[in-house]
Order: structure tokens, then sequence, then C-alpha cells
């Protein structure tokens, strides 16, 4: 990954924290907002690898961790997983259809927010069963509509890496 | 063979972000709350507050946009319905004002029929009005089926309206005392002058005294005198507002204001009993 890349990601963080901490909980439906760290994170475990993706993943919900009040690492540990998980089943597919990253997206948010309860009931926060079948498909749906705009403006911004940058000449004719 | 050092290096760096976030999660759960990872947590948290609330106001309007969007078939039926409650509420007020007023009416109607004891009364409401500008008449809703014959009056708690000229089974005209041919024995309540009030289809009637030197003066009031056997007497008729001396007739002019708002009249009473004295003679002949 260049650096220019990494820094495109830091900000991509960054920028995905801004919106999800002051612009979508204006945006609720159904008394959920979509987790647009979860799906930035996704995302770049579909472009850029499964590592990469849960960097993006432990940044992003370590950020939420220290702006709300819930368990300090909690949503790090979440999202980095369930980033990860999304880049490692990127290579069961052999498509770059936008209809993967929306598939990915929909698993990782019923996975993250699965993983995300479990976590807090054994810290002993929250009393089974805290799950909410109805919250949980809304916000996967929620975010899956979030990809839809979000992995097209992700895709417009390409780095090439400088060992598998080729150089493309046209054939000689004979 | 770069991808096996690369894949060790990847391992490695998810397994330093799990174990950081277990560390963390742990720390962070056994510690008090004045901990340093709560201090660290409140300190943002009260950090991005203002940010969070600042950004609720910016999108308070373009949420309630959407929401409404979202609401907009509900809001629809909602507005529909209100708009069909405040309707009703309205016909309801409406009829509870007119209730009102009519209560008011028939109170009035009913202390002056209690302080004339020795009239009966039938209550009656105007039903309709005379259909030119050449007569003065009033159509009510009660008729020989109730009692009323030809020439009985017609009264308010105001004083005189008229009298019956045309009775149906279950309606009655009225002849109001300003129509032109009505002629109805009065005097004055003061003087005891009496003579004969005239309608001449305007809102005043004209009073003609049997006497051409008779004591009127402006505000005395006229009653009915008896006289003429159509009205019983005592019944207010208005108040002289005008006595005018001609120079070429022989009698005066005087001008009487009906104490009855004839523009306003609602509910009146009529006279049953007793029975004007033209009914009986009629009838015994």
């Amino acid at each position: 990954m260049s650096r220019n890349r990494q820094i495109f990601l830091m900000v991509v963080v960054v920028l995905a924290f801004v919106l999800q901490l002051a612009v979508m909980p204006q945006f609720k439906l159904l008394g959920v907002s979509p987790d647009l760290i979860l799906v930035v994170a996704v995302v770049i475990a579909v472009q850029d690898g499964p590592v990469a993706g849960a960097i993006v993943g432990f940044c992003g919900g370590m950020l939420q961790d220290i702006t709300s009040p819930q368990v300090m690492g909690v949503s790090a540990l979440t999202k980095t997983l369930a980033a990860f998980a999304a880049g490692m089943l990127k290579d069961f597919f052999m498509t770059y259809s936008i209809l993967l990253p929306v598939l990915l997206v929909f698993l990782a948010t019923i996975f993250e927010m699965c993983l995300y309860q479990g976590a807090l009931v054994v810290l002993g926060q929250e009393q089974l069963p805290p799950f909410r079948i109805a919250t949980i498909f809304a916000e996967s749906l929620y975010n899956v509509i979030a990809v839809l705009i979000v992995y097209p403006l992700m895709r417009r911004f390409k780095f090439p890496q400088k060992e598998d940058s080729v150089i493309l000449t046209r054939p000689s004719r004979t | 063979m770069p991808s096996a050092p690369r894949s060790n290096r990847n391992r490695i760096i998810l397994i330093v972000i799990i174990l950081v976030c277990i560390t963390v999660v742990t720390l962070y759960v056994r510690e008090s709350d004045k901990g340093p990872l709560h201090k660290v947590q409140n300190f943002f948290l009260d950090l991005v507050s203002p940010v969070s609330s600042a950004f609720a106001k910016i999108f308070r309007p373009i949420k309630d946009g959407v929401v409404n969007l979202f609401h907009l078939p509900s809001l629809a039926k909602e507005r529909a319905d209100l708009q069909k409650q405040v309707a009703e509420l309205q016909r309801e007020h409406v009829e509870t004002k007119e209730m009102e007023q009519q209560i008011a009416e028939y109170k009035q109607l009913l202390h002056w029929s209690e302080t004339q004891a020795e009239l009966e009364t039938v209550g009656a409401d105007i039903i309709g009005q005379s259909p030119n500008n050449w007569e003065r008449l009033m159509i009510v809703n009660r008729g020989s089926s109730s009692g009323v014959k030809k020439y009985m009056s017609v009264v308010t708690e105001a004083g005189l309206v008229g009298r019956i000229i045309s009775v149906g089974s279950r309606s009655s005209v009225v002849q109001l005392m300003t129509d032109s041919r009505s002629e109805i024995g009065t005097r004055d309540q003061r003087s005891r002058e009496t003579g004969i009030v005239e309608g001449k289809n305007d809102a005043t009637v004209r009073f003609t005294p049997m006497k051409e030197d008779a004591d009127l003066k402006v505000g005395d009031v006229m009653e009915t005198s008896g006289l003429g056997g159509t009205c019983p007497p005592g019944i207010a008729v208005g108040k002289i507002i005008k006595v005018q001396k001609r120079e070429s007739g022989l009698d005066r002019y005087v001008e009487v204001r009906p104490f009855v708002q004839f523009s306003k009249l609602d509910k009146v009473l009529v006279i049953i009993t007793p029975e004007p004295e033209s009914v009986i003679l009629r009838e015994a002949q």
C-alpha cells in the first residue's frame, strides 16, 4: 500500500468518524442509523485486504469508543473482526461487482452487531436476550444503502502501488 | 517470496489489534469510574458533545424534512382527519352557540309569559318571511293543530309583533304591525290617550290618536288598548319618537318605534287565551 493510500485511508476514517458522530444520528430511520465506520472498514477490506480493513475498523471503532459512554474497546474489537472477516470472505468471490461489498456489508453488520451484543453480555453490561432481530436487520439494510454510496466514491480514489505498477505498451506490428 | 513474510506481518498486526482491544476492554471494565480510561472517555465526551449538539441543530430542518417525507402519506391522512375534526368541532360550536341563543330566547319568552298570568301562549318558531317588499309577513310553525286561530296576537318578551291573518294546520301567517294593512288599537301608557297604530312598511309605525289634541310626548310608551277585539290590552307596542303637527291637515303625525326588532325575530309567542273577540263573534254567528 502506498504512502498516499495510507494517508487517504486515515482521512477517510476520520471523515467517517466525524460523519458518524455528527450527521448520522440525525438520519435515524426506525430507530437506527447507518454505521458508516463499519461500512468504510468493510469497503477498505474489499479494496485493500482484510488487514487494512481490520486496522481501519480498529481505529474507527476506538474513536467511537472514546467518544461514547460505552465500554471502551468493544466497538474497536467487533469492527476489527467484522472488517477482517469481510476481507477474508471476499476471496471466496470472483467478482468486482458492487453486489460483493453490498453482500459483505450486510453480513458484516449482522456479524458485528451480534458480536457487540455478545461482548456486552459477556462483560455483564447487557442481559440475555439483548438481541433485537428487527434492529439488526434494519441497520444491515441501512448500511447496504450507505455502501451503495460509499463504495463508488471510494473506487474513484486509486493509488497505484510501486511494486505492482506495470507499463502497458502497444504490441509492435510485425 | 514476499507473500509469506507479509502474511505473517498481517497476522501479527491482527493479533496485536485484538490483544490491544481485549486489554483496553479489560482495563476499562476493571477500573473504577475515576480510572484513566474513564477520564479519557469523559474528556472526549465533553469535547464532542457541543459538536454533536451543533450538528444536531444544523441538521434538524433536514432531518425533519426527511422524516416528514417518509411520513407524508400518514401526515396527509392525519391532516385530513384533523380537518374533519375541525369541521366537526366548528359545526358543534355553531350548534352550541345556536342552542345557547335559543335557550336564552326561550328563557326570556318563558319569563314574559310567566309574568302574564292571565295569558295562555304557545311558542312558535319563525320559519319564513314574506317574499316581497310590499308586505311585512312572517310564517310561524304553529297552526290550528296547536290551537292557533285567525287574529290571535303574536308577541315576544319585548312587545307586540303582529297578529295571525292566515292559519294552516301546522303553520300560520303573521301580519307584522309594520305591515301597511295592519291597524291595532293602542294607547299612551302615561296619558291613556287611545288611537290606532298603522304600519307603513317601514321600521316605524304611525299612531293616529282618537282626539286631535291628545296629550302625546316623545318618549311615551304605547301599549295595546284592547279596543278592536284582537289584541289583549297592556301589551307594549313601542315608543313615540316623533310628534309632528301638520299644517295642512287636522291630525298630527306621531311616529312610534316598535320595541320588537323584527329583523332579529326568531321565536315568538302566540296568545291563545283570551281569544280575539272577533273570532268569538264569528264563531258565535
